[in-house]
């Protein structure tokens, strides 16, 4: 069977490239608003412009090479062990895959929070930098350990340089964070799979997470955007229980295989295909492993199964009952801004928006002043601004980076 | 110089023999124990022996003599019964001397004796094998030779080869561990260590130049077909399974598993030379063929002991694979195949008899041959959706037990799952069998030589390939003169006729003659003449015979569930395992619609989710704004002009109202 489409491959990639899309939104409107509008410094505002652009396309190229290269290196150096034993690799792949899809899922019906994130990020990294804002003052030690990767790395390390081009690298490491995140994430899914089906999802998925992005700049709080993502993750949850499901199914086949001495691979649909000790149902149709019958993408999708086991259909609802549990945890946190029962010892620190707004629009003000080409001149206009701000802040006790519960 | 042990069985038979008028009773005092041999020298094992021979003494006997064997079994570690069933006898009025256990007879415990006393009412090339089930691969098989008063050839000496496949552990174990078992789900027969020419490998026989030799062959084997011939010799074939036939010239026949055949070979006029008899396995039947296992054997015919051959060890020839070549040709063994040999179609044989073919049937059964596992999993082997499982009675017992005539000829008494079919006497009996898997098998029925009157060949090999027989479609056309014999080949999905004469009162088992299908079940009953078979054997059955069943504890009278009272009252009849589910069962129904159901309810948290994020940033942003800091009027949004001198501030105030309409769209105010 010549595979051409990996399903999770391509989700993984619409999901990363969604997350860069953000990002890069993020960034943009960042620099509009700084430096886009009427009598500001427009030659500023185009370099920002270009810098963003020319980092962001940087970094997908440096890693669409990583990623060939680590593919291709793996593919040339391992392209016979699958066969042997098939059944144990789909087994362990697929549960990696589960897990991978379960982690990312959740944060796509949080795209508001993804953009507050990285709000808040781009503020500080900016902020942090300047050692006269008295914001960069309120971080805590803890928080600026935590703030130590790659998109708020400390401009200050890397001198004037980097100060300059801080547009630039930001997107430049941001896209690269998210490209190798989705190149390990991709290599995990589709090891074991034909190289041939990578080009077609990755492609897919890279243009489909753009689309997606770019609509998400123009329409964010379009009510129907939502319902798309809650739609496409209802299908992404679908296809990691089935994913869940199929792991352990493969793995009881591999059992079953080793114990018949490898007799189960003769295959087809019929009795003896299968472990009738454990086996819930069985239909001698609707084979997902046979040629061209369809039945593959119900298992691509949900883990569909001629003959069902025990073990994959309670782990099929085990998956389920997990997700809501988790959920409801979520929901919980959200609500009261702690965990359920653990939260009694352990809080975390919400920030509010309004003062990620403050930070925002702090950081802008602090751009204006030092990337901009004529940033004095407007710079000195915000002072007394800026000094009113910090005595808001300074009586509030702020600021957790972390916004809660979501993990890019 | 390595010489068989069955050289010294020859003897020298002339072709004409003392009349049948010097009948005689051959006695015998058999003990049958566990020995330990090294047949094939590669793996000392347990085997069955008599009276402490290993290979089983040859029996021979003249047509007309009357065999009286008295079998001690004395099979105590591991514990084994003991039966003997004399293949190809007829049994005429002694049914109860046939052997199935079961059937028949009890099996004979340990420690116990069993007679058997028949005539030899045949001549020709039979053989006898014990019929307790896992046994007779074990060694417990021989040839046996039955001469003849006038046959319809001349030869001037006899030479007999048993041919068979070897494996390295008990019948017993391999089953139980390998075979029938969960883990066998495709039921693939194991695969044989070795093959055997008269339990050995690597034979010699000295042999006279300008001589015509009987070789008397019979494939004693539990799994494999074989393909014999003489490098650069043809020979001529005169009888197949006891029944003379026609001379046919071939260079080559296979003989499948319990086949016998007698072909003529004349030696040329050399004195120093050799012919070797080749054994080829038919590899096809094997689901793996293992590295190690050589798939042809020789035995070597030399004019004198100087004569050119084979001077190994069977040690050497196992540890030098270039040896493992075919010796006719220069190929190996990797490359040469049995299916690369074309042999002889033993369906073109005719009988030396001439008997037409039988007038059309009185009675016809289809049964169909299939493969496949019931409920626990262990693949089985079936006629018709039913895998052969013993009555509690021994079926011959139930006959006998019967109350009247009526009941016996009622099939329903003799058990469902025995598959049992009631023939009446001297019906013209058609069997067709459609074989829907995808081996050949060897067929045979006990009692009987029938006539073989349709053997199609195989369509192909694949599962929609099958070819039942249908004389309205197909062109069939019997032969004037059909072959006889009693073991017949059906080939992969396809399909055999056969035609005989219920002339012969007795429960008469028909199964495949690969051991491992019969354990798998694949075997009926037919019930021949009950009301003629309760004349003859309700008073005549020894009493060794109710002793083994005393013994084993196995009931002698009543229907196939033992039930005395009422013979239409089956329950507690042994039934086979139940079948598959064909598809969603109650169990599958209720765990998919639970599955769904959660991943629903799980989609429902997924949605609820989702529709419960937080409210907008930059809405809240601009609330933010709007609320904290003085609020731009409409007027500072219109005016454009003002708000390019606007300070900071304003300019903010004016996006993020704007943004309340269109969140994001910094497009809106300044792009124009």
């Amino acid at each position: 069977m010549t595979q051409v489409f990996l399903i999770d491959v391509f989700i993984i990639c619409f999901r990363e490239s969604i997350e860069a899309a953000v990002i890069i939104a993020v960034l943009l409107s960042f620099v509009k608003q700084s430096f886009g509008g009427p009598g500001m410094d427009r030659k500023a505002y185009k370099r920002l412009l270009w810098h963003i652009w020319l980092g962001s396309l940087t970094g997908l190229i440096v890693c669409l090479i990583i990623g060939g290269a680590f593919i291709g290196a793996f593919y040339g150096l391992n392209n016979d062990i699958w066969g042997s034993s098939e059944d144990l690799w789909e087994g362990i792949l697929s549960v990696i895959a589960s897990v991978m899809i379960t982690i990312m899922g959740l944060g796509m019906l949080r795209i508001n929070k993804m953009k507050a994130k990285w709000r808040l990020k781009i503020s500080q990294a900016i902020l942090e930098d300047d050692e006269e804002d008295p914001l960069a003052k309120h971080l805590t030690w803890g928080q600026r350990l935590k703030n130590l990767n790659p998109v708020n790395f400390r401009f200050s390390k890397f001198g004037r340089w980097t100060r300059k081009y801080a547009l630039f690298l930001l997107p430049f490491v941001t896209t690269l964070r998210e490209g190798i995140e989705a190149v390990v994430f991709v290599g995990g899914v589709g090891l074991g799979q034909p190289a041939q089906a990578f080009p077609l999802s990755v492609i897919l998925g890279l243009i489909c997470g753009l689309a997606f992005g770019y609509a998400l700049y123009f329409f964010s709080s379009s009510v129907s955007l939502k319902y798309f993502m809650i739609f496409s993750t209802c299908l992404l949850y679908l296809i990691a229980a089935g994913l869940f499901s199929r792991s352990v199914w493969y793995l009881q086949m591999n059992t079953f295989s080793k114990q018949t001495g490898g007799d189960v691979a003769e295959g087809g649909a019929g009795p003896g295909t299968y472990n009738i000790k454990q086996v819930v149902w069985h239909v001698n149709c609707c084979n997902p492993e046979m040629n061209n019958n369809g039945w593959g993408i119900f298992n691509a999708l949900f883990g569909w199964q001629n003959t069902a086991t025990y073990g994959s259909v309670l782990s099929y609802n085990a998956y389920w009952i997990f997700i809501m549990l988790i959920i409801c945890v979520m929901q919980y946190e959200e609500k009261t801004g702690k965990l359920p029962i653990i939260g009694r010892f352990w809080k975390r620190k919400h920030v509010s928006d309004d003062e990620i707004n403050e930070l925002y629009n702090r950081a802008q003000l602090t751009a204006q002043r030092k990337l901009g080409n004529a940033g004095d001149v407007h710079a000195e206009d915000l002072t007394p601004t800026s000094s009113s701000l910090d005595k808001d802040l300074s009586e509030k006790k702020v600021v957790d980076t972390s916004v809660s519960s979501h993990s890019a | 110089m390595l010489f068989s042990r069955a050289t010294t069985l020859l003897a020298s038979t002339l072709a004409t023999f003392g009349a049948v008028a010097n009948a005689k009773d051959i006695e015998l005092d058999w003990t049958v124990r566990w020995k330990t041999v090294n047949p094939d020298g590669l793996k000392e094992r347990q085997v069955v022996s008599i009276n402490d021979q290993f290979p089983l003494p040859v029996l021979r006997g003249n047509k007309g003599d009357r065999m009286i064997i008295t079998v001690h079994n004395q099979l105590e570690n591991p514990v084994r019964n003991s039966s003997i069933h004399f293949h190809g006898m007829y049994q005429n009025h002694t049914n109860h001397m046939d052997g199935p256990p079961n059937v028949c007879q009890c099996d004979s415990p340990p420690n116990s004796s069993f007679v058997y006393n028949f005539t030899l009412d045949q001549d020709g090339t039979y053989w006898y094998h014990t019929h307790t089930s896992e046994s007779y691969p074990d060694g417990y098989r021989q040839i046996m030779l039955i001469d003849e008063d006038e046959p319809p050839f001349e030869y001037d000496e006899e030479l007999s080869f048993t041919m068979s496949d070897w494996y390295h552990e008990l019948n017993e174990i391999i089953t139980k561990d390998d075979f029938l078992t969960l883990y066998n789900p495709t039921g693939a027969e194991p695969v044989p260590q070795s093959l055997l020419i008269n339990d050995t490998i690597q034979p010699k026989f000295l042999v006279k130049p300008n001589t015509t030799y009987r070789l008397r062959i019979a494939n004693t084997g539990a799994f494999s077909g074989f393909i014999f011939y003489i490098t650069g010799h043809n020979f001529t074939i005169v009888e197949a399974d006891g029944v003379y036939t026609d001379p046919a010239e071939a260079s080559s026949v296979y003989i499948a598993a319990a086949q016998r055949y007698s072909v003529l070979f004349t030696t040329g006029p050399d004195t120093n030379t050799s012919y070797q008899f080749v054994q080829v396995a038919d590899s096809s039947l094997y689901d793996v063929i293992p590295d190690d296992l050589r798939l042809n054997n020789t035995a070597w015919f030399v004019t004198d002991e100087t004569a050119e051959c084979s001077d190994l060890s069977r040690e050497d020839i196992y540890n030098n694979k270039d040896l493992w070549k075919d010796p006719t040709e220069d190929i190996a063994l990797d490359d040469f195949t049995s299916e690369d040999i074309a042999y002889f179609d033993d369906f073109t044989l005719v009988p030396s008899d001439h008997m037409p073919l039988l007038p059309d049937p009185d009675q016809e059964f289809t049964v169909k041959v299939v493969l496949t596992n019931l409920l626990d999993g262990v693949n089985y082997a079936f006629f018709n959706d039913i895998t052969y499982t013993h009555a509690k009675v021994p079926t011959l017992y139930t006959v006998i037990s019967a109350p009247d005539d009526e009941t016996a000829s009622n099939g329903t008494i003799y058990g469902a799952d025995t598959h049992p079919y009631v023939l009446e006497h001297l019906n013209v009996v058609q069997l067709v069998l459609n074989n829907f898997d995808s081996g050949s098998h060897p067929f045979h029925l006990h009692g009987h030589h029938f006539q073989a009157i349709v053997r199609a060949e195989s369509l192909g090999g694949s599962d929609s390939d099958y070819y039942p027989y249908d004389p309205s479609t197909q062109n069939v056309t019997f032969p004037e003169f059909p072959m006889r014999r009693d073991t017949l080949v059906v080939k992969p999905y396809s399909h055999f006729v056969i035609r005989w004469v219920a002339d012969n009162p007795g429960v008469w088992f028909f199964h495949c003659h690969i051991e491992w299908h019969l354990t798998q079940g694949l075997a009926l009953l037919f019930v021949e003449a009950p009301t003629q078979m309760r004349q003859i054997y309700t008073n005549i059955i020894p009493q060794s015979h109710w002793d083994s069943c005393t013994a084993n504890q196995v009931p002698v009278k009543g229907n196939a569930a033992a039930n005395t009272e009422n013979f239409f009252d089956l329950n507690g009849q042994n039934m086979q395992q139940k079948d598959l589910p064909a598809g969603f069962t109650a169990r599958g129904i209720v765990a998919l619609v639970f599955s769904c159901v959660c991943a629903f309810v799980g989609m429902g948290f997924l949605i609820w989710y989702g529709l419960s994020d937080t409210p907008d940033q930059l809405a809240a942003e601009a609330e933010h704004f709007v609320h904290d800091e003085e609020v731009p009027s409409e007027n500072d949004i219109d005016n454009q002009s003002d708000l390019n001198d606007q300070p900071f501030r304003n300019e903010r105030g004016k996006r993020f109202t704007d943004r309340l309409r269109r969140p994001f769209g910094h497009r809106s105010s300044d792009d124009n």
